[in-house]
């Protein structure tokens, strides 16, 4: 069984092998092993840039194979963010709070402990109480459960009720940007629960792991990364082969056909909506502690829309060419806006590209879009069929 | 001995003002009549000069009261009363009689000095004075000063003056004012009572006002219910902590023991690490503390521990209650049943101007959403960069209005220019990319959102991030005010009316001319309509090129009441969608029907929960979602072959 899926994926194993390479030689060059070539703060560009992939892949499936453009995805990804730093910042809190309490000549009652975590979390909105929403953060393991299960339900849910009435096409588009963008205004409230938009803060610091050098720790978060991509890209190789994946694609390319013959269309569909709302769930769980803060900002609609230039960049329908438009887009944007590329004088107007990079995209993804519309994944066709 | 001195007094002063007659100096024979009383004014001894004054009723004496209150009064070695026109080393003098100006030197003048209180005392006396002035401005002036802070004797005088007045409108503002008087300062309790009542049918401030203060109340506490005019017994299990304050701001009970002073009492106590034999060790909860202390508190190092459950029993042993100021019960619940229904007559009136406000936001709404029907709805193309036209036609206003200053004429030429650039534009963009794209409409959204990124971020190098004013015209300035409660700002009037005329516009555009025509047969078929020697091709670019067009005026009123900036565009784009969602693609009417609804709701969201409008938005879009679900089509969806995507 096994030996058949590969056989019809062969690029599952070349990406296996490259992205085994990459990390490997990432992790040999980073400061970790001394080397030093590669600085902490590229290897968590380099981390965060493997959770944007594996976004960009569960975007490329539920748009790229089952044809429904999503632009709401980053909503589950910050909910991934958010579930995770809650634990991150109530752990790390609550150590702080233990170590400043102890010092004084009476042990401290519980209530004097969580009253000390709660006004330093939630001083910065002009509250001390803990909301309801964070019954759970003092342990991880329910934090991890949540980083599956609300993105997992709120798809569920979402999906239900949109697919079930047959809302497809541009309107669903829209209705999953109105999703992410409630979202986000609701997180945008001071009384939320998730301190307005300060955000969630100081993620990068793990707890339990003070002694631990950052380069350590980064090192491990983008060794994580990967294995997560790893396992996503080959779940959801597995996912859109075979019978299933034929389906999903046949939704894509003629809903009503598949449906007369005789398939539950809304069932695949809810099914992938579902899946990849679980994925990129994971996908904000790790991104958010090698980003150090996360804020409702990061889930506004635009975000999303972005994740569908990527996919739609790199190549849709083809999930090694999700993960190319994620990194290849993400890490021109880090490296346009972050100075590293070089101003053009001309006499009249020098050319910042801090200012003119999004005009740059903007403008290259019309041209892709008009011209290029299998992205640049499609030059890798070029390659294959040459032989034949 | 005293009566004897008035009476020698009062025939000198008699005498004296028979004299006047023939001096010609009425008013100050009167006033030298009363020379110790005026150069040194008493609250109590100012009254009978006043009462002369008033009783004389001389011409002078309005401004004489001024001028004296003023301390521009002067009496010179004589004792002779000047008011003093201008200051200096020579006085500028002018007779209180004749007026003629005269100069003096200073130091042959001492300046009269009423205090305070005096002041007030002639005050009171001027304003009957001023009620009744001949000049209109001053009637006026007292009326403010009687509104602005109403006594009791105002009443009188008041009430009298209000046959006399020859203005109309200031013998209801007059009628109006004594009516609020009387409810607070009459004599007699029915003449109160019937104010109060009248009061009923005002929702102004003032008259709300006038009732809140007949109902002040004042709180207390006590083992047993007072006798008095109570307004209300509390509950003091409410609020325990803020009850039991204030038993502790009484002396009546002992001050708490708050956690944080058990903790630093038991701190204090510590003897070689324990705390009255309790170790320090097992001190982490809160009873453990508790006993510690107690403990402490039974070997006399503490106060006693007050507990919640001690708190409770002292907080039962009394009774919280307020009072009326106001003693009479009767006047009190007039002013009460008086204030109950001003009060639903205000939610009326707010009720109303919630209306006005929803219709405002709806006319925003379809304003920026009118333009995406036409290209959303007759074309089925999703303009991402729709956002961005309305910014540019706010940033062509805005440009316009640095090359002509005058506001009219920059709004007057703004309008058309803005329309004929993102028509322009829009017309462009179609040439250039729609064209290409129409039979994949999500490639259409995302190669528009490349140009709506593209754009946003152009306008932010050309303009910078800061926010750029649009000024409207002065008489946009103001509001239209129907009452205290409903007001509507003339902007937003203005706004109204042109998406009015923009709703006309568009009907008659698709309804009555040749390019409607067209345009909606290229909608329902463009093939058949292709054979029939329409060119759709031509169609679509005009189409679009009207819905950007549309877009760029919104731009332009929408820049007028918020700031433009290169984001502005973003912020209406979804709401334009949903608008479009909502009401039903492809037909004007359900654009109007969605934005009606989405701006209404949201108002009526925001009257909900009114800190919030984050909230408003949150909980408005999700019940679109809900609602999409149900009306997937929109409020007016189309029907047959239309229909189908």
């Amino acid at each position: 069984m096994k030996n058949t899926f590969i056989a019809q994926n062969p690029s599952v194993l070349w990406f296996l092998a490259a992205l085994g390479l990459f990390t490997f030689g990432v992790t040999m060059l980073s400061e970790v092993t001394g080397v030093g070539v590669i600085s902490t703060s590229f290897v968590k560009t380099l981390g965060k840039t493997l959770c944007l992939c594996l976004i960009a892949i569960a975007m490329d499936v539920v748009w790229g194979y089952c044809g429904i453009l999503s632009l709401g995805h980053f909503a589950f990804f910050g909910i991934g963010g958010y579930a995770v730093g809650m634990w991150l910042m109530y752990a790390r809190t609550e150590g702080i709070v233990l170590e400043s309490l102890t010092s004084q000549t009476i042990p401290p009652t519980p209530q004097e402990i969580t009253d000390a975590i709660g006004n330093q979390i939630f001083g910065v909105v002009g509250s001390a109480e803990f909301p309801m929403i964070w019954a759970f953060a003092d342990s991880l393991f329910l934090q991890l459960l949540m980083v599956v299960l609300v993105p997992g339900l709120l798809a569920l849910v979402f999906g239900w009720l949109a697919f079930r009435s047959r809302v497809t096409g541009v309107y669903l588009s829209i209705l999953t940007q109105a999703m992410t963008l409630a979202l986000s205004l609701y997180l945008f409230q001071n009384d939320s629960g998730l301190r307005g938009n300060n955000g969630l803060s100081g993620l990068q610091n793990i707890p339990g792991f003070k002694a631990t050098p950052q380069a350590t720790i980064s090192i491990i978060f983008f060794i994580a990364s990967a294995a997560a991509l790893a396992l996503g890209y080959v779940f959801f190789a597995w996912v859109v082969s075979g019978k299933m994946g034929s389906v999903v694609k046949g939704i894509r390319d003629n809903e009503a056909r598949v449906r007369f013959l005789g398939y539950h269309v809304e069932s695949y569909k809810l099914f992938i909506f579902t899946i990849t709302a679980i994925v990129s769930g994971i996908a904000g769980a790790l991104y958010y502690p090698q980003a150090g803060i996360i804020n409702p900002g990061e889930i506004a609609p635009i975000a999303s829309i972005y994740l569908a230039v990527w996919v739609a960049i790199g190549g849709r329908g083809r999930l090694y060419g999700a993960v190319i438009g994620a990194a290849f887009v993400s890490l021109m944007s880090s490296w346009f806006t972050g100075g590293g590329a070089p101003s053009i004088p001309l006499g009249f107007y020098t050319v910042e590209w801090t200012d003119w990079w999004l005009v740059l995209l903007g403008f290259s993804f019309v041209t892709v879009t008009l011209f290029f519309p299998k992205g640049i994944g499609g030059l890798f066709d070029y390659l294959v069929r040459k032989p034949s | 001995m005293r009566p004897i001195f008035f009476t020698i007094g009062l025939i000198f002063g008699t005498l004296h003002s028979a004299q006047a007659q023939d001096t010609g100096t009425p008013f100050q024979d009167i006033l030298q009549t009363h020379a110790g009383e005026v150069a040194k004014p008493s609250r109590r001894s100012v009254s009978v000069v006043l009462d002369d004054l008033i009783a004389a009723g001389l011409p002078q004496t309005t401004e004489f009261l001024e001028e004296w209150s003023a301390r521009n009064v002067w009496q010179d070695i004589d004792g002779t009363f000047f008011i003093v026109t201008s200051e200096g080393d020579q006085l500028g003098l002018r007779d209180v009689d004749s007026g003629a100006e005269s100069r003096g030197d200073k130091r042959d003048f001492t300046q009269i000095r009423p205090n305070g209180g005096v002041r007030r005392v002639i005050g009171t006396a001027l304003v009957q004075f001023q009620l009744s002035d001949p000049d209109l401005a001053r009637r006026e002036t007292a009326l403010v000063s009687i509104a602005r802070k109403p006594e009791a004797a105002q009443l009188a005088p008041l009430l009298a003056s209000i046959d006399g007045e020859q203005d109309a409108g200031l013998k209801a503002r007059k009628v109006q004012l004594a009516n609020f008087l009387s409810a607070r300062f009459a004599d007699a309790p029915e003449d109160r009572i019937a104010a109060i009542e009248s009061l009923s049918k005002d929702t102004s401030v003032e008259a709300r006002s006038v009732l809140n203060q007949i109902l002040t109340v004042k709180s207390g506490l006590a083992k047993d219910l007072p006798e008095g005019n109570i307004a209300r017994v509390l509950d003091p299990t409410v609020a325990p902590d803020a009850f039991y304050q204030q038993l502790i701001d009484a002396d009546l009970a002992p001050i708490r023991t708050p956690p944080t002073v058990v903790r630093a009492a038991l701190e204090a106590n510590i003897v070689e690490g324990r705390v009255a034999d309790i170790p320090v060790a097992q001190l982490d909860t809160d009873e453990a503390r508790n006993r510690a202390y107690a403990r402490l508190a039974e070997a006399g190092t503490v106060p006693q521990l007050v507990t919640n459950v001690y708190r409770d029993a002292a907080l039962s042993e009394h009774v919280f209650y307020e009072i009326y100021n106001e003693e009479n019960a009767e006047i009190t619940a007039a002013a009460e049943a008086a204030l109950k229904s001003v009060e639903a007559r205000v939610g009326w009136a707010q009720t109303a101007d919630l209306a006005l406000d929803g219709l405002s936001l709806a006319s925003i709404y379809f304003l920026a959403a009118i333009g995406l029907a036409i290209t959303f709805g007759v074309m089925g193309v999703i303009n991402m960069a729709h956002g961005e036209f309305i910014m540019m036609g706010a940033y062509t206003g805005y440009v316009v209005q640095l090359f002509i200053p005058d506001y009219t004429v920059s709004i007057i030429v703004a309008l058309p220019l803005a329309f004929a650039i993102t028509f322009g534009a829009g017309v462009t963009m179609e040439r250039l990319v729609i064209r290409h794209l129409y039979h994949r409409p999500l490639e259409t959204l995302l190669a528009t959102f490349g140009i709506s990124i593209a754009l946003q971020q152009l306008a932010k190098n050309i303009f910078g991030t800061q926010a750029r004013p649009l000024t409207s015209p002065d008489w946009l300035d103001g509001a239209l005010v129907f009452s205290d409660v409903i007001q509507i700002s003339y902007i937003r009037i203005a706004i109204f009316v042109l998406a009015l005329l923009f709703l006309g516009l568009i009907l008659f555009v698709l309804k009555r001319t040749r390019l409607g025509l067209e345009v909606r047969a290229v909608t329902q078929n463009p093939g058949m309509a292709a054979s029939m020697g329409i060119n759709p091709d031509r169609i679509n670019m005009l189409t679009f090129g009207l819905g950007s067009g549309i877009a760029g005026i919104a731009g332009v009123a929408i820049g007028l009441y918020a700031k433009v900036t290169s984001e502005m565009g973003a912020d209406y784009i979804v709401q334009s969608f949903m608008t479009v969602v909502v009401g039903g693609v492809g037909n004007v009417w359900g654009t109007l029907a969605g934005a009606s609804m989405i701006g209404f709701l949201q108002k009526g969201i925001e009257w909900l929960n009114p800190s919030n409008t984050l909230a408003a938005q949150t909980y408005m879009i999700l019940f679109i979602i809900l609602f999409i679900q149900f009306r997937p089509k929109g409020i007016v969806a189309l029907k047959g072959r239309a229909a189908a995507d």
